[in-house]
């Protein structure tokens, strides 16, 4: 019995995944390959965190690879524990974020790395509206590889987005936009940027149309769709192919939704995910909610892209937007941010990856997971991992909370 | 006729099994370590127990197994302690609304609904401290029998500080105190301290509540007892085999599952 459960598939899969690939396959070639052409077309290539402000560099004619997104490559390929210990070994903490540790146990021994490790940057772009580690991580790297290093100021809002706090960050826009000329030996060309804006628009307002069709019962997607097809809005944001591919999941999510097919079977139990992905379990985790008819219906990790812009000048637009990322705001915002989710998608209940590598994420979750639950009345799990470094998971002790919480959903 | 039901529990260090009759009555219940194989162990138990009870398994209307080794358990059904636990001691202690489990592996806090069922819990991960297993360590490093650990720490009236929560330094704190003259009783009450300590932060954590329960193997030494009631500021309700909880909240559970089921 238990080998035929196994073998059961309670995944429905994409058809659109097969675009999605393709899409994918080609920009990590033509990121891989970019020695060969950068030079000759003038485009030259720079490592940037998730939260920079991609648009502008794509208006500079800049290609852009995200260390995060190898990272969590390197981890769903099983390379992470070996890139980490490189990393340790050179004296860089357990402690620190395991994107970072194995993005630079990558730049040390790329034969150990997946897809031959990343290619050389240009120039590197930080923004530390998602956390602190980036600042000093890209540090590293631009002392290693020896290029410049641009960094995006974004200061914390414990509230909303003060007129202080906005112009401070316009004017190290301005700034970036000097050194990106300098650079790139090019001026800004203002109609270039405002045309990258509005394809970025486009790409956000598709995923964001994708997301609420999971509002219908049974959701068409579950958790690990939604995390293995942000890939394109991360990496390929103000993209033709990101929005020919958006365009396809749009249109093959609303039609499950037409037919009442849901993304898992006999989905009986609705929930909300926060945190990052585990990425090195993302089958087996999330297997074990499916089995027990619990579909993760929305969550506040891949939702951070699903974010329209905000208005203004197109710089004006970049500096709100950027700094308003859900990380870079209080933990009332947060939670209000759940409760919301709770409401729109009616969930039965919620879980939290407390995430040992992203502390911006994960510190303030417990305060979070309290008033939540006082909100909304519905029961939130705390499952403690990583999302990269399997040994910082205990698959027993995990399946053990998870049988417990959907147990309460059961008449037991 | 009446009916017969066995709740299984294979923590990672006991076994436990309990008998009940419909009529909620406790027949009978055995406990044993779990060795290599708690599977094993688990089903010699079981026969052992129905045999002093003089039953047939067929007597048996339904089993449900927990604990670490619960999935591979032959049985009716396999559910978390934490639910068998919920189930077991607000069947004892009705009135409780807070559970604290120290058990060999790991330590849980449950916050119970007024129906009885779980409403939140909060679990130790991935470290020793604050387990039984964590005092099983301590004790022998002081070459103490788990049994006399409660009457030493009763005659102690200078608590030394173990300020590792991590086993292997604690372990190593312990071993320079020793050096350094303690006596062993304020050495072992510091031990009971530090678990104690720990489970509390854990308990404010997931909302302290009275009554409390304490269950578990560690509920059965006084010095920890004694150390968390005093840290909580409330009385702790014990039962008085606080090892065969879960089992007993397992065995309710497999009269429950067979009531629904016919
Ligand atoms: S700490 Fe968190 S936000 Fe920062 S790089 Fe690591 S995973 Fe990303």
């Amino acid at each position: 019995m238990q080998v035929s459960q196994e073998k059961r598939r309670n995944y429905r899969p994409l058809v659109s995944s097969k675009t999605l690939q393709k899409t994918m396959g080609r920009y990590y070639a033509l990121t891989n390959y970019h020695r060969y052409w950068g030079k000759l077309m003038r485009r030259p290539l720079a490592w940037v965190t998730s939260g920079a402000p991609v648009e502008l560099l794509r208006a500079f004619n800049i290609h852009s690879a995200y260390p995060e997104q190898y990272a969590a490559i390197y981890s769903a390929r099983n390379a992470t524990v070996n890139l980490c210990e490189v990393a340790e070994a050179a004296g860089y903490s357990q402690d620190l974020c395991s994107y970072a540790r194995s993005n630079i146990g990558g730049v040390l021994r790329p034969d150990l790395a997946p897809l031959g490790g990343m290619p050389k940057p240009d120039l590197l772009v930080a923004c530390n509206n998602i956390c602190g580690t980036v600042l000093k991580w890209y540090e590293v790297l631009a002392r290693h590889f020896d290029v410049p290093l641009l960094v995006l100021d974004t200061p914390f809002l414990t509230g909303e987005l003060t007129t202080q706090a906005k112009e401070y960050v316009l004017e190290q826009l301005n700034a970036m936009v000097t050194d990106l000329e300098k650079i790139t030996h090019r001026r800004l060309d203002e109609k270039k940027l405002a045309q990258q804006m509005s394809l970025s628009r486009e790409i956000t307002s598709l995923w964001i149309e994708t997301r609420q069709y999971c509002r219908a019962s049974p959701s068409p997607l579950n958790a690990p769709d939604l995390f293995i097809n942000m890939a394109p809005i991360v990496v390929l944001r103000g993209s033709h192919e990101g929005i020919n591919f958006y365009r396809k999941l749009r249109d093959e999510v609303k039609e499950r939704v037409d037919l009442a097919q849901g993304a898992i079977e006999n989905e009986r139990i609705r929930l909300v995910w926060d945190n990052i992905a585990i990425w090195p379990q993302l089958f087996s985790f999330y297997k074990m909610f499916s089995e027990k008819g619990a579909c993760f219906v929305t969550d506040t990790y891949s939702g951070g892209w699903a974010v329209e812009q905000a208005p203004g000048t197109p710089l004006e637009s970049l500096a709100a937007t950027y700094t308003e990322v859900f990380l870079n705001r209080s933990p009332k915002y947060r939670a209000n941010q759940l409760i919301n989710l709770i409401k729109e998608f009616k969930a039965d209940g919620f879980v939290m990856h407390s995430n040992r590598s992203c502390k911006p994420y994960s510190l303030v979750q417990e305060v979070i997971r309290k008033e939540v639950i006082h909100e909304t009345g519905v029961p939130g799990l705390m499952i403690e991992a990583d999302m990269a470094d399997p040994r910082a998971y205990a698959e027993e002790p995990v399946r053990n909370r998870v049988q417990a919480f959907l147990e309460t959903f059961d008449d037991l | 006729m009446t009916k017969y039901f066995v709740g299984v529990d294979i923590g990672s260090l006991t076994v436990k099994v309990v008998l009940i009759n419909d009529g909620l009555e406790i027949l009978g219940q055995l406990k044993t370590r779990a060795g290599y194989s708690g599977k094993d162990v688990a089903t010699r138990l079981k026969e052992q127990l129905l045999a002093e009870s003089c039953l047939t398994p067929q007597r048996i209307s339904a089993t449900v197994a927990t604990g670490y080794g619960r999935v591979t358990f032959p049985a009716d059904r396999e559910v978390s302690e934490i639910t068998c636990q919920a189930k077991g001691i607000s069947h004892l202690f009705p009135s409780s609304r807070t559970i604290i489990d120290i058990g060999g592996q790991d330590s849980k806090v449950i916050k119970l609904l007024p129906n009885g069922r779980v409403g939140d819990f909060t679990m130790n991960d991935k470290c020793a401290a604050g387990t039984g297993r964590f005092l099983e360590v301590m004790a022998s490093a002081l070459e103490v029998e788990w049994p006399e650990i409660g009457e030493l720490v009763s005659s102690s009236k200078n608590p030394t500080k173990i300020s590792s929560f991590c086993t292997v330094f604690a372990e190593s704190e312990i071993i320079s105190q020793v050096s350094a003259g303690a006596l062993k009783s304020d050495i072992l009450a510091g031990v009971c301290d530090s678990v104690a300590s720990r489970v509390a932060s854990m308990t404010r954590r997931t909302g302290l509540e009275k009554d409390i329960v304490f269950t578990g193997g560690v509920a059965l030494n006084r010095g920890v007892v004694n150390a968390l009631t005093k840290q909580l500021g409330y009385p702790l309700l014990v039962f008085q085999e606080p090892v065969i909880t879960a089992a007993l909240g397992a065995a309710l559970l497999a009269r429950e599952i067979h009531k629904s089921s016919i």
